[in-house]
């Protein structure tokens, strides 16, 4: 079997199960494929090999375990999550030589479960952009066109998966961070109910908004790493209670009946035409199988960008007053007094598009500009919330694009922040509402041959539900990879 | 409302951030007016939010829909000392240096 790289995570589930591959031979042809692929596509920004062979060996030694579901399965984790004795840069010179004491929670469960982490991923510099643009370490590539950006902040860990450098990653997805590089590059990505999964050791960026989840070439692939990574942790005060689902035992839903609402807002703007025609086409197929599309409103949609760029920032500059040149991370040599070693070490090490949030967000929450500005966002935070509830009364999910723009060149944005902060429009909504959502890959555009996808949205806690869903739309629409 | 050089000094100020940092004398005040201009921008687009009225509306400050759950409360020892220290630029024993403050 010389391609056991391009197997799905469940593929190498079951392989490794029944020993038609040991754990040392699946994690080595995961290294191997890194190694190939690495130089064009520039997904990782460290890879674990020796540790990785040396954790296979322990569990082909050990044998396959039945209560390990993700025994010997190879996995990248985006590097905002902290990882004991390994580097977590968070994609900043400010944290280039940072080496924690303690793993993320997600990265615990990972490990119990039997997973095998062989790269940290590239990101946006502290999951700031939607490009990889900004990662201190260079730009990640789109697997499909080298040329184009996988998205992001999330675009090392899709373009991993499409490029099979795994069959799994783990993201973190704060205004779309999972799904818009899932669609970019043409994978699955999930961002669950805020609350649902663990945010401890995730290196903070906006502590309302931010959720890890996982991203994959199948709906089933996510939905196997979302029941492992999910559940109440009692280190994280946000982490919910609510009881988790199994969620490998999700069915594809009947789509005849199956209602779902369409957004008229987001369906109004204007798309790229490979997009719309590609989209147009994907419901006009959901509705010869019988499923029930029905117009639905969200009157607010249009104050979200300006509500969560507000609040994210606001929250980005409360936590980033951490990185202070004093406890860990970057200090900056011979400053003058204490003022000075802050302001130098931190304006030395923090990159153009996180000073510019972190300015924002100071800004909003100073005295005179507070009620006007972060007050003011937290209400209309309210009413977008109230505006997807209300959608989701009278139908099953959301659907939605994800992206009106397919992946694009590289220089696009760099320089005019606001366009690029717009376009999260479709994604970011749905993080101010704290819901679960699911993107996955519908076609490749006709005449760009880039990937286009749709997105689900569902109630909190509602996981099972999107899964489903999406296990039937899978079969509508094939995986691109 | 527009933002001039002071306000963006004076938020860069609250931030702990120097905006001349890593650039030539000659370089600084173009960056200064671009990066103002960039604020100006964005803030003005935060200004759509005033067309609503939001007078009765509470604020959501998270989305979470329950109390937050709580641990035991009693003291356990999570990292090691040594391991958390092992990480500051500079140190002596267990404190961090920093310039002389008095």
């Amino acid at each position: 079997m010389n391609e056991i790289y391009k197997l799905t995570l469940t593929e190498v589930v079951e392989k490794l199960k029944s020993r038609q591959i040991s754990a040392t031979e699946m994690i080595s042809a995961a290294l191997a494929r890194i190694e190939v692929t690495e130089p064009n596509l520039k997904a990782c920004l460290t890879i674990l090999g020796d540790q990785a062979l040396s954790a296979a060996r322990k569990l082909d030694q050990d044998g396959p375990d039945p209560t390990r579901p993700l025994w010997g399965v190879p996995v990248t984790v985006k590097d905002v999550f902290c990882t004991k004795g390994i580097r977590t840069t968070a994609a900043s010179r400010y944290l280039e030589n940072y080496i924690p004491a303690y793993d993320a929670q997600v990265v615990i469960k990972l490990r119990q479960a039997g997973a095998v982490i062989v790269a940290k991923t590239n990101l946006d510099e502290f999951a700031m952009g939607s490009s990889t643009e900004f990662s201190a370490f260079g730009p990640t590539r789109n697997p499909w066109n080298l040329t184009k950006v996988p998205g992001g902040s999330s675009g090392g860990a899709a373009a991993s998966v499409v490029a099979f450098q795994t069959p799994g990653a783990l993201g973190t997805d704060t205004g779309g961070s999972i799904r818009q590089p899932a669609t970019l590059c043409g994978c699955v990505g999930l961002k669950p109910t805020y609350g649902r999964v663990s945010r401890y050791g995730i290196v903070a960026y906006g502590s309302s908004l931010d959720q890890a989840g996982p991203l994959a070439r199948r709906v089933r692939d996510c939905a196997s790493l979302l029941s492992v990574i999910a559940g109440y942790d009692d280190r994280d005060a946000t982490s919910s209670l609510h009881q988790t689902d199994d969620y490998t035992t999700a069915q594809p839903v009947t789509l005849r009946g199956f209602k779902l609402g369409l957004p008229q807002e987001l369906w109004n703007i204007k798309l790229d035409p490979d997009i719309e025609d590609a989209l147009k086409n994907a419901l006009k197929i959901l509705e010869e199988t019988g499923v029930e599309l029905r117009s639905v409103n969200l009157p607010h949609l249009k104050y979200s960008v300006a509500a969560y760029y507000i609040l994210a920032t606001a929250e980005a500059s409360t936590n980033l007053a951490r990185y202070d040149g004093v406890r860990y991370g970057h200090r900056s040599n011979n400053p003058q007094d204490l003022t000075e070693l802050y302001m130098a070490s931190r304006s030395e090490a923090l990159g153009p598009e996180v000073r510019r949030r972190i300015l924002l967000g100071t800004f909003a929450l100073s005295a005179g500009y507070y009620d006007t500005y972060y007050k003011k966002a937290a209400q209309v935070r309210r009413l977008i919330r109230d505006d997807y509830y209300q959608a989701l009364t009278d139908c099953d999910l959301l659907i939605t694009p994800v992206s009106s723009l397919l992946a694009w060149d590289f220089g696009s944005f760099i320089q005019d922040p606001l366009t690029l902060y717009q376009l999260d429009l479709m994604t970011l909504p749905v993080n101010l509402a704290g819901l679960p959502a699911l993107a996955l890959p519908v076609t490749l555009g006709k005449t760009s041959g880039l990937p286009v996808g749709l997105q689900l949205i569902g109630r909190p806690f509602d996981e099972i539900n999107i899964i489903s869903a999406g296990l039937a739309l899978e079969e509508l629409f094939p995986p691109l990879r | 409302m527009p933002i001039d050089f002071k306000t963006t000094l004076r938020t860069a100020e609250l931030a702990c951030l120097n905006l001349k940092s890593g650039l030539s004398p000659e370089e600084a005040p173009a960056a200064l007016a671009r990066l103002t201009k960039e604020l100006t921008d964005i803030i003005n687009y935060f200004n759509i939010l005033n067309e609503i009225n939001t007078s009765e509306v509470e604020p959501l400050y998270s989305p979470l829909l329950e109390v937050a759950g709580l641990r035991p409360d009693e003291p356990e020892r999570r990292a090691n000392p040594e391991e958390l220290l092992s990480q500051a630029p500079n140190r002596l024993g267990s404190f961090f240096v920093v310039p002389k403050i008095i």
